[in-house]
């Protein structure tokens, strides 16, 4: 049998044979593991690897019986900026967070949230099924991604040590450096990269010299240290001790004009204030009809899980009717709930027009509160049972060249005697009477005039505010309106209808949907709705968050003042102050044209990053020597951001950038040093909701596990506290130390370490009021703060360390669910007027034009910042598309990481309304490309009838290149880039640059200076 | 309990399962007050107040441990047009509806599906021989073969929490308070009453595997197999194990 | 306008029934018909058909062993396989499949043995090298008597295989695509297109007789007339709306535009080999027996992978179709790696050409000349 045909047939054999052992390795290795073929679970028989029950509830008694494994502590989830406060459940053994559930004192994740009374004990009872109400009743909640987001501690690409950055900013290469080295460099400077010599803290914390030669409205050069900052997590006052107090520095931003930036200048501009931004959430619980216009409540919103457990109760078993006015539909709608949840598609950034339209209704058909709109006081609005008043009848100065013009008239004005200087509060305003110009009382006044005041300075123009509104609402026809937002006038009448048919119970809410050119003055007009009804502090209405208890300032420790403390001044770095204020001014109306200015001013805005980064790139009004990134991520989150990157990268024009941050995002990426930081359960906080809770509620984070960066050589984990306190030290800066924190006794305390902070903050929120009682040893046992007891004790007096126990045990303090109402009216009461003329935003003149805008609610198409309309420069025959950006019900800028979410939604498809779609021959899964005048992308399209005529809408928070989407080198390792943390598109790639500016900056709203994320000009094209 | 009444009455299709479910409520707990009480566990979810968060989703997965590439819980989002309507928005949360007459269980070759006391049907994993014959012949996709045992897992209706007195991870962590779980044969649980006070149907009612998860809100477009494009599922998906490593 | 859904968020289910199924039921069923066709020479004396019932017979003992290792494979537990005897489900199909596999397999070896026992005796009795072997084989003795009750018990064995594996994916009532009552009889109607295919194809290697291959494609065209015939009737009865269960199957496929190329390719995999085998019948061995072993391979592939691709709560198609991943694609090669491993083995070492009926007047002197092991093929 040798021949060559059996020799050829034995190899046959053999090759069939080696394919038969290849396919079938598999199942020999299986059968060779015998009963297991898998990797056998926790359980083998029915529940395999769950993780075991936390406890155990009698269902007859009631009783708690610990799952002695583990602990369960209440501390706050950071999976978005909500900050709800969670329950979490750590494998002690293994210091990791398992599983995350609610914290049902907290109204953020339960609603009716549990007394405060209640024990620990108590309040696991009150989720357990065997508990009161089945569990049901108080279940409480973390949502898709507060779930998931406790695989952020665990993700592999989390920084842990401190790290330097090798190779030009942004190539994604580092090496890791020790905490000592990194406080050094950072602080004395020197030739850092081997790129020239870098100015240290040291160096630029001066201050004597001016931060800009010639100009001493800018403060010192201390001020050229600027600080951007994600939202408050809990440990803003920490830094801002040591940015103003300590440092001395005046530039500290948060995200906010990225954020909802334009809605809350617009709800500022009415609740007269632009720089706190007040604004009120609708009564979700008790308000028969609500008009979400730019927020879309249950899709996200702040407190997202509040607001959609709210309004999903509401229109279930309570008596909401909703609207949701938004050019996308999303799971804000609800369809199983029938006409209770309606989707009225509106074009991108015109819901001024569609206010406006309501407003004008509103005035022809008598449809406004007359009898709440007719107090021109406080004492005219008590003497009614009114709970809030407005400016209605107040008198405005219409004379456009008198210097006054747009300012309300005052008793000055007319001459009266007052008390105080002119124009302060003691300087009554006017309303009109039969015989003129008088005081506003304690009576009603006329509502509508327009008219001549005799002044000792001659006659002058006056309106009533709400003459100005009503003009300028009858401005316009309905039919221009309608056309304008897409909404036909039987609708919008319907909506006004409908809005002004619930008496008080009725309510516009807003926020994200703002960020377009006209966001300003729409969010201002939507909130306008709400005044003419006058549903402000009623049940069923509007009203303002009740607050929270301040941690720093409190009866037992004063963390804000301290020996030695500086005070920051200077004005801002991004501009938010009138330009008549700078020496630029003055300069240029001395050479006889003031306007305009080199670049735009917003007198009428907070803090503005996106301002920031033009002011970053252009050094204008000065440029900045340092530029720390704390949780912040601008170069995701701004749209058109990136036409500004290369010169941020360049190390000439911001010469330091450090980041305080867990993850190497967007922004991060590009900075010279980054210090590692805390993800969420391993850190301290204290933070209030941002609105929608009509209680007190102060959430409480601590590590309730141990944290994973990096030691110091003094033992400690590297991290924001821990780095500003080394930096302090070694610049011997005031504030920090050994004699720190004064208490009430003025005896000062230590401030070496973030416990000796943030465990006295506890204190002071544990006592302000009526003190919390003493957490007892089973609270301290079931919520296992008894991790953290032998700090308390150490760092606390005998007398506070079982209070503040009691803050750390229940994660927080919050007032019972009772004191939301007196009655029928919020507890919490915004007291000052609701302006329908806001003098600020009426007089002012924008820097670039040195023209006016109104001082009431208006549509205004989109102007770009020297006054002339976007639609000119790029006219909807080019661009007969545009884009809109909304958030992810899933993700949030950051979660990307948090693998489980990936798994449910991998990717954001570009989402094509069905007639844009059909006109360019689109079908669900055709890859598409859009162009705008800053960018362009390419995705897959998903066809939808649920999206506005000519709109295309973008899920927000995919599409990222920081957080592993690339590369990341560290001490010569690459750990690659994973392609699902790149997938998808980011909108904000589409951004653009505002083509009128002459220093380089991105389109922001002309008012509020924010961000432009919605409404941008484009083309779709299939690809 | 009175399996063969639910069969009848939920055979007649979902309108009337409403009153179905009510009148069967009703007779169980007559009968089951003569004897000492066993729960029968069931689940109500109120479509209206659902809002696709998928607390629900990732909650499981994390209590449970489950694979990469599986499901024991997940809420389907859809946009419906219906007939000269608005577009509206449907989230539909599934799981395993621990069928009183479950088709996963008869084919099940070594009896490793079982029907539990409180009518979870369960698997034993240590005997489960991974064929994955029930996971053809569960109705729902709820079943799978899990990847990491390598025998059929499912929804257990969290089985150990409730063992405890707790509630099932996707109904704690419930947003929208959609998900409700509790004790059939209970005249006065929250379920029983919600079932009573409430037109209620099931998903696939043709098959009539008597589901114990039910439906307040069910539209019968959403009943069964939904016609339609499927959603995006981008090509990188099945590279599970990519994720996470490096460094 | 009707209602119009689109899926935002949905979940995939991967299938749970591998490729190794697919070869599973197609090698089983390959075996089981060809050991049917085996039986008129071998049980019932048609002597006239015995070089066609060789091949068969070859065919079913080939694919015979190499299915229940495909089975085998296919369980993600393969080391508890022991548990389907001890706990035995009588509700469950599939458990009742656990006991009818062995005893086919078994009882098709044994009779598969019975017809080569006087020829093993007999080489066993020469003088060479393997003689050792084949004592062994032959245990020692040459009676075969007993061969023709065994065919008979494998026959049974045999229909029960065809009953159980239609009847197991039948019942599933949660694919539509499986539950209709024409399925078993599509599987063994199938199962003969595959075993004529694979006969075909080995009377073109072993024998190339022009004779023979004639009389196998004209079977062929035979047993396609009938998978086309049950094809045509599973339309009709869809279509026209009779059966609910057909409807539903055709609705469950219909309108997706893979499954129009499925149904195409399907009946072209019929008509092209049926019109050759019937045409030219002497001529198109190869090709009509590619062809057929592909339709009935492709039958189950479209069937079981297809059938899992079809969401039962979701929308659209999942991912099944298309094998996935180097894993799936290697148990499909490799299960035909262990069958051409095994035909190889028979052919050289099995006087396969020898297999003969145990006929009453038959001895062992009357025995072929050629020996086997000298065999040219
Ligand atoms: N799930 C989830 N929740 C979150 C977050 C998250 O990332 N994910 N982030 C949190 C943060 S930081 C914030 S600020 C809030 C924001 O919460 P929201 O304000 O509710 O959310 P956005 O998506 O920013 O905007 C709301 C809606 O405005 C729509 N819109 C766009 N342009 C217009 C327009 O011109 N007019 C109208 N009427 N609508 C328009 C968008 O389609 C979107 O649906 O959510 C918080 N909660
Ligand atoms: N196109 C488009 N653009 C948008 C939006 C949109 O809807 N569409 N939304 C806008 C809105 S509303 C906002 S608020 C902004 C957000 O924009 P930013 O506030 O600038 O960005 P975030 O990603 O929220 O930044 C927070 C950073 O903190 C870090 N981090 C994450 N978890 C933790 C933790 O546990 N601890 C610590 N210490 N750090 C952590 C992460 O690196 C993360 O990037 O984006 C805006 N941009
Ligand atoms: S809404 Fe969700 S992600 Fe955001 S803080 Fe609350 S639980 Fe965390
Ligand atoms: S839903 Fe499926 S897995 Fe669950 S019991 Fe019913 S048939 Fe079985
Ligand atoms: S996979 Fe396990 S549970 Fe399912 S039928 Fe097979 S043996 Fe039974
Ligand atoms: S009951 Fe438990 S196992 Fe079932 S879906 Fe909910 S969390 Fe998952
Ligand atoms: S947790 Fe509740 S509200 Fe959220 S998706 Fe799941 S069922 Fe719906
Ligand atoms: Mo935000």
């Amino acid at each position: 049998m040798t021949n060559r045909r059996n020799i050829l047939k034995g190899v046959a054999a053999a090759g069939a044979l080696g394919t038969f052992g290849a396919g079938y390795a598999e199942t020999v290795q299986k059968l060779a593991k015998g009963k297991w073929s898998g990797k056998k679970p926790r359980d083998e028989h029915v529940v395999g690897n769950s993780i075991p029950a936390e406890f155990t509830i009698d269902p007859e008694t009631g009783d708690v019986t610990l799952n002695p494994d583990q602990a369960m502590s209440y501390t706050m989830c950071i999976g978005c900026t909500t900050m709800c406060g969670v329950r979490v459940r750590v494998d002690k053994k293994a210091n990791k967070v398992l599983r995350v559930a609610g914290n049902p004192y907290s109204p953020m994740s339960t609603d009716p949230f549990i007394p405060y009374e209640s024990s620990v004990a108590e309040s696991f009872a009150a989720m357990a099924q065997a508990g009161p109400g089945q569990g049901l009743t108080r279940r409480s909640t973390a949502c898709g991604r507060g779930n998931a987001v406790l695989e952020q501690v665990d993700n592999p690409r989390r920084v842990l040590k401190p790290l330097k950055r090798v190779g030009p900013r942004g190539s994604g290469k580092w090496e890791t450096i020790s905490f000592e080295q990194l406080v050094e460099e950072v602080v004395e400077g020197g030739d850092l990269f081997g790129e020239g010599s870098v100015a240290g803290l040291r160096e630029i914390r001066d201050l004597e010299t001016p931060a800009v030669e010639g100009a001493p409205e800018f403060g010192p050069r201390a001020n050229r240290l600027v600080w951007m900052n994600c939202v408050d997590d809990g440990r803003d006052n920490f830094v801002l001790r040591w940015l103003k107090q300590s440092f001395g520095s005046n530039n500290f931003t948060r995200h906010g004009s990225y954020c909802g930036g334009a809605y809350r200048s617009g709800s500022g501009a009415m609740f007269g204030d632009f720089k706190a931004m007040p604004h009120a959430k609708p009564d979700f619980s008790n308000a028969e009809f609500i008009i979400f216009a730019g927020t879309a409540p249950g899709n996200a919103g702040n407190p997202f899980k509040r607001i959609g457990n709210l309004v999903a109760k509401a229109r279930s078993d309570g008596n909401l009717n909703y609207v949701v006015v938004d050019p996308v539909l999303n799971n804000a709608q609800n369809g199983p709930s029938g006409e209770r949840a309606r989707w009225v598609p509106i074009k991108p950034g015109t819901d001024g027009a569609m206010a406006m339209a309501m407003i004008r209704w509103m005035f022809e058909n008598e449809r406004f509160n007359a009898t709440y709109l007719a107090n021109p006081s406080k004492a005219a609005a008590d003497a009614t049972g009114e709970t809030s008043w407005s400016n209605a009848t107040h008198l405005v100065i219409t004379d456009q060249d008198h210097p006054r013009y747009g300012h309300c008239l005052r008793g000055s004005d007319m001459g009266l005697t007052i008390e105080g200087e002119a124009y302060s509060d003691a300087d009554p305003y006017m309303v009109i009477s039969e015989t003129g110009p008088v005081a506003a009382g304690a009576s009603p006044a006329p509502l509508f005039h327009a008219g001549e005041a005799e002044t000792p300075n001659g006659a002058v123009n006056i309106k009533t505010a709400l003459t100005l509104l009503r003009e300028e609402a009858m401005s316009r026809e309905m039919s221009d309106y309608a056309e304008d937002c897409g909404i036909p006038i039987e609708k919008l009448v319907e909506l006004a209808r409908e809005f002004t048919s619930h008496g008080r119970k009725a309510a516009v809410s807003s926020h994200g949907g703002m960020m377009n050119g006209s966001g300003f003055y729409n969010a201002y007009a939507l909130m306008m709705l709400n005044t003419l009804i006058g549903n402000l502090n009623w049940k069923g209405g509007t009203m303002i968050a009740g607050g929270g208890f301040s941690e720093t300032k409190g009866p037992a420790y004063d963390l804000v003042n301290f020996p030695g403390k500086v005070k920051a001044k200077g004005l801002p770095f991004g501009r938010n102050v009138p330009y008549e204020k700078t020496t630029e001014f003055k300069t240029k109306k001395a050479a006889g044209a003031p306007y305009p200015a080199d670049a735009p001013w917003y007198p009428n805005a907070p803090g503005l990053a996106t301002e920031w980064m033009s002011s970053l790139v252009n050094g204008y009004p000065y440029g900045a020597e340092a530029l720390i990134f704390r949780n912040t991520n601008p170069i995701y989150g701004i749209p058109g951001v990136a036409h500004l990157l290369d010169k941020l990268k360049d190390p000439a024009v911001v010469p330091l950038i450090i980041s305080i941050d867990p993850f190497i995002n967007e922004s991060t990426a590009i900075s010279d040093y980054i210090v590692p930081d805390s993800v969420m359960y391993e850190t301290w906080g204290f933070t209030k909701p941002w609105g929608g809770v009509a209680t007190k509620a102060t959430c409480a984070r601590w590590p309730v596990i141990e944290p994973k960066m990096a030691q110091n050589a003094e033992g400690q984990r590297v991290g924001l506290e821990t780095f500003l306190i080394g930096v302090a030290k070694r610049m011997g800066l005031p504030g920090f130390g050994d004699e720190a924190i004064p208490d009430a006794q003025g005896k000062l305390h230590p401030l070496n370490r973030a416990e000796d902070w943030y465990l006295r903050g506890a204190v002071n929120v544990a006592m302000t009021g009526e003190p919390v009682s003493d957490a007892t040893d089973e609270d301290i046992e079931l919520s296992n703060v008894a991790r953290i007891l032998d700090d308390m004790k150490a760092t606390l007096k005998p007398e506070e360390w079982r209070k503040a126990a009691t803050i750390f045990a229940k994660g927080g303090r919050y007032e019972n669910i009772e004191r939301s109402y007196q009655g029928d009216k919020a507890t919490y009461a915004f007291n000052p007027p609701m302006l329908v003329w806001n003098e600020g935003l009426g007089s002012f003149r924008r820097a670039t034009t040195g023209t006016h805008l109104p001082g009431t609610p208006a549509w205004r198409a989109p102007e770009f910042s020297d006054g002339s309309k976007v639609h000119d420069h790029y006219p909807r025959e080019d661009w007969p598309v545009q884009v809109v950006s909304f958030k992810s019900p899933l993700q949030n800028s950051y979660s990307v990481g948090a693998k489980s979410l990936l798994r449910i939604v991998a990717s954001n498809p570009v989402n094509v309304g069905r007639d844009l779609a059909q006109a360019h021959g689109i079908k669900t899964g055709d890859m598409v490309r859009l162009t705008t005048p800053g960018g362009t992308l390419e995705s897959v399209a998903v066809v939808r009838d649920g999206v506005a005529p000519d709109t295309v809408a973008i899920e927000h928070g995919f599409g990222h290149r920081g957080f592993g989407a690339q590369d990341i080198t560290i001490d010569g390792t690459t750990m690659p880039a994973d392609p699902r943390l790149a997938a998808g598109v980011l909108l904000n790639d589409l951004g653009m640059l505002d083509p009128t500016r002459g220093k380089a900056g991105v389109w922001v709203d002309p008012v509020s200076g924010t961000a432009v994320r919605h409404g941008l000009p484009a083309r779709i094209e299939r690809i | 309990m009175d399996t063969t009444r639910r069969g009848f009455l939920g055979a007649i299709g979902q309108v009337t399962i409403g009153a179905a479910a009510s009148v069967a409520g009703a007779s169980q707990s007559a009968e089951a007050a003569e004897e000492s009480h066993v729960p029968h566990w069931g689940m109500v979810v109120d479509l209206r107040k659902c809002i696709g968060c998928q607390a629900c989703t990732v909650a499981c997965i994390m209590e449970n441990a489950v694979p990469e590439d599986a499901f024991r819980t997940h809420v389907s989002v859809y946009e419906l047009v219906k007939d000269g309507q608005d577009p509206a928005m449907v989230m539909l949360p599934r799981l395993c509806n621990h069928c009183d007459d479950p088709p996963c269980l008869p084919v099940c070759p070594v009896e490793a599906t079982f029907k539990a006391e409180n009518g979870e049907v369960l698997v034993d994993a240590s005997k489960c021989v991974g064929c994955a014959y029930c996971v053809q012949a569960c109705p729902y996709d709820a079943r799978f073969i899990n990847h990491e045992t390598q025998v059929a897992d499912k929804c257990t209706f969290c089985f150990h929490r409730t063992q405890h007195g707790l509630l099932p991870a996707c109904v704690e962590t419930c947003v929208g308070g959609a998900r409700n779980f509790g004790d059939l044969n209970d005249p006065d649980s929250e379920v029983s009453i919600m079932l009573r006070e409430n037109e209620v149907s099931v998903l696939r009612p043709e098959m009539h595997t008597n589901p114990n998860v039910y439906y307040i809100g069910l539209d019968d477009v959403l009943d069964g197999r939904v016609a339609g494009d499927s959603a995006y599922h981008p090509e990188m998906t099945g590279q599970a194990h990519a994720h996470g490593e490096g460094l | 306008m009707e209602t119009q859904v689109q899926e935002l968020v949905g979940a995939v289910h991967d299938a749970a029934w591998q490729p190794w199924a697919v070869q599973y039921f197609f090698l089983i069923a390959i075996s089981v018909t060809a050991l049917l066709m085996a039986l008129p020479a071998f049980v019932f004396g048609r002597h006239t058909d015995l070089r066609a019932a060789r091949l068969a017979l070859m065919v079913a003992v080939t694919t015979g062993i190499t299915a229940p290792i495909a089975l085998l494979a296919d369980l993600h537990q393969p080391f508890r396989f022991w548990e389907f005897f001890v706990y035995t489900h009588k509700s469950s199909w599939m458990a009742w499949g656990a006991w009818i596999v062995p005893s086919y397999v078994v009882l098709m070896l044994l009779f598969a043995w019975s017809l080569h026992r006087p020829e093993f005796y007999r080489m066993g009795q020469d003088d060479w090298r393997f003689a050792w072997l084949f004592r062994l084989f032959s245990l020692g003795g040459a009676a075969n008597g007993f061969a023709r009750p065994l065919g008979m018990l494998a026959g049974v064995a045999a229909l029960g295989i065809l009953t159980y594996t239609g009847m197991e994916v039948m019942v599933v009532r949660a694919r539509p695509l499986w539950n209709t009552p024409f399925l078993p009889l599509q599987f063994a109607a199938t199962g003969v297109v595959g075993a004529l295919g694979v006969m075909l194809v080995l009377e073109r290697l072993l024998n190339r007789d022009a004779g023979l291959e004639a009389t196998i494609n004209r079977r062929l065209a035979i047993a396609l007339a009938t998978v086309g015939a049950l094809g045509v009737a599973w339309f009709a009865v869809a279509l026209s709306g009779i059966s609910p269960v057909h409807s539903e199957a055709l609705a469950s496929v219909a309108g997706f535009s893979v499954w129009k190329q499925i149904a195409l390719w399907g009946a072209a995999s019929i008509a092209i080999p049926f019109v050759l085998a019937l045409t030219l019948p002497q001529s198109t061995g190869w090709i009509t027996g590619l062809i057929a072993i592909h339709a009935a391979w492709m039958f189950r592939w479209t069937v079981f992978m297809g059938g899992q691709a079809v969401p039962k709560v979701g929308s659209g198609l999942y991912d099944a179709l298309m094998p996935s991943g180097l894993g799936g694609l290697m148990g499909v090669i490799g299960t035909f790696g262990l069958w051409v491993f095994l035909m190889i083995v028979y052919t050289t070492f099995l006087p396969w050409t020898d297999a003969t009926p145990p006929a009453s007047g038959q001895s062992f002197g009357q025995t072929q000349s050629k020996p086997a092991r000298t065999q040219e093929i």
